[in-house]
């Protein structure tokens, strides 16, 4: 196991210093899984309420998103990796955000119901 | 051993991307970044209700700090603080969630309590009211009895009355009569309690709170034996004819033993010795329902238990006269 994967590691190490001195300064493998990945949790985000219940962190990962298809579509692939990083990390906080909220809302909603069920109780008990 | 593995690949990763960054490692975000995964990982609702969120935020912050230590651009550590930060901030919003949730089934199941409990007591008080409604209904049919029986009651004492007065002329006429028959009656009377008096005296009969007692003693039976001696029969004979001649008398036979021999030995001899004497009564065609026969064993002793003599006086069978309307005043 540890012979395998130490042989294993160092072809990926070689691979991975065969691309840097290929590609240089200046070119990097497009983000693309990275990109799929920013989109599908700021929809996610979305889908949970984010833009009513975490409107900054909905807002900042959108805008990152967009920045990092600018960057994208500018090549500039190590920005745009890095916005959409931060954008997933922007959407998954405000997913949170919202599911924290909602839960509270539900924890809240309930106590109240069994004050006033109380209330009721003590009244008709009169 | 992860990052030992990756030790090679970074160390050549830093070195070309060194090459290509122009600014130094700016500490300020990395450093929020540290403040804040601390003062999470020391907070117990995160640790334990988002560990795993932690854990990646741990993960991205060891990057965060490799980066800084490797002299990575102040954009990459920026960046890599930057994911941190959010990532912290992500296990605080879960850990506060997966609190309210648990705060939502605990309250869940509290109304359902509060609920059922409410059931109970609308349960409880309907019982109540119904119960309340029947008793006002039988109160209110009561009254409606009690007044009919008022009217009634009116009606009758109404014709009371005027047959009262028909009977008060009738009883002027009696009660001259009556005078006369109550002075033969007492004369009579007064001769029947001496006659009686007279007949249970020779019986050696003893005057008690309880009535008159007859009391057979122990010689009229054989000794541990329930059979009345002929002696004892020819007591129980006047007995009978006393009881003919007063038919309106009952008869109450006790039966005692001394404390010698064992409790239910002497409870079964009194018992019996009662009871030989209740027949003998039957027997001489004294009604079944005017005589009652019982054993107390050795209770009620009449004398100490300590002489022959006591013990003697204490095995007996006691007959005690009812008054004139057939009670006897019970032990």
């Amino acid at each position: 196991m540890n012979v395998l994967s130490r042989h294993q590691w160092y072809l990926a190490a070689a691979i991975g210093c065969a691309a840097v001195v290929i590609g240089g300064c200046a070119s990097v493998a497009p983000p693309t899984e990275q990109m799929a990945v920013s989109k599908s949790a700021i929809a996610n985000a979305v889908s949970a309420g984010g833009s009513e219940y975490a409107p900054v962190e909905m807002r900042t990962a959108q805008e990152k998103m967009d920045r990092a298809q600018r960057a994208m579509a500018k090549e500039d692939y190590e920005n745009a990796r890095s916005l959409a990083e931060e954008a997933q990390a922007d959407a998954r906080l405000a997913e949170k955000k919202a599911e924290s909220a909602k839960a509270q809302k539900a924890a809240i909603v309930l106590q109240d119901d069994i004050r006033v069920l109380r209330e009721e109780i003590n009244r008709n008990g009169k | 051993m992860k990052n030992y593995r990756a030790l090679p690949f970074m160390l050549i990763a830093a070195a070309a991307l060194a090459g290509c960054s122009t600014l130094p490692a700016s500490d300020s975000p990395l450093a929020q970044a540290r403040n804040a995964y601390n003062s999470a990982q020391g907070d117990p609702q995160v640790t334990t209700l988002a560990a795993a969120e932690l854990k990646q935020a741990r993960d991205s912050l060891d990057r965060a700090n490799n980066a800084s230590t490797k002299g990575e651009s102040g954009a990459v550590v920026d960046h890599l603080a930057y994911v941190t930060k959010q990532q912290v901030a992500v296990a605080r919003e879960t850990a506060a969630q997966k609190a309210a949730e648990l705060a939502v089934a605990n309250a869940s199941a509290e109304r359902d309590r509060v609920r059922l409990d409410a059931r109970t007591r609308e349960a409880d008080s309907a019982r109540r009211s119904a119960e309340f409604a029947q008793r006002q209904s039988e109160a209110s049919q009561r009254g409606a009895e009690a007044s009919q029986r008022q009217s009634e009651e009116s009606q009758r004492s109404a014709e009371a009355s005027q047959r009262q007065s028909v009977m008060e002329r009738q009883a002027a006429n009696d009660a001259q009569l009556s005078a006369q028959a109550a002075r033969r009656q007492t004369l009579d009377a007064e001769s029947r309690s001496q006659q009686l008096e007279a007949q249970l005296k020779e019986m050696e009969a003893k005057k008690t709170d309880r009535g008159m007692v007859i009391t057979l003693g122990d010689v009229l039976f054989d000794t541990n034996q329930s059979q009345l001696k002929s002696g004892g029969m020819r007591n129980v004979q006047k007995l009978a004819d006393f009881f003919k001649q007063y038919p309106q008398r009952n008869v109450m036979i006790e039966g005692f033993t001394d404390s010698v021999g064992s409790n239910s030995r002497n409870q079964e001899l009194s018992d019996q010795r009662a009871n030989s004497v209740r027949v003998a009564l039957l027997g001489m065609g004294i009604g079944p329902d005017r005589i009652t026969a019982r054993g107390f064993g050795e209770s009620y002793p009449v004398a100490g238990n300590d002489t022959a003599a006591g013990r003697q006086l204490n095995r007996r069978v006691e007959i005690i006269v009812s008054d004139n309307s057939g009670n006897i005043a019970p032990r």
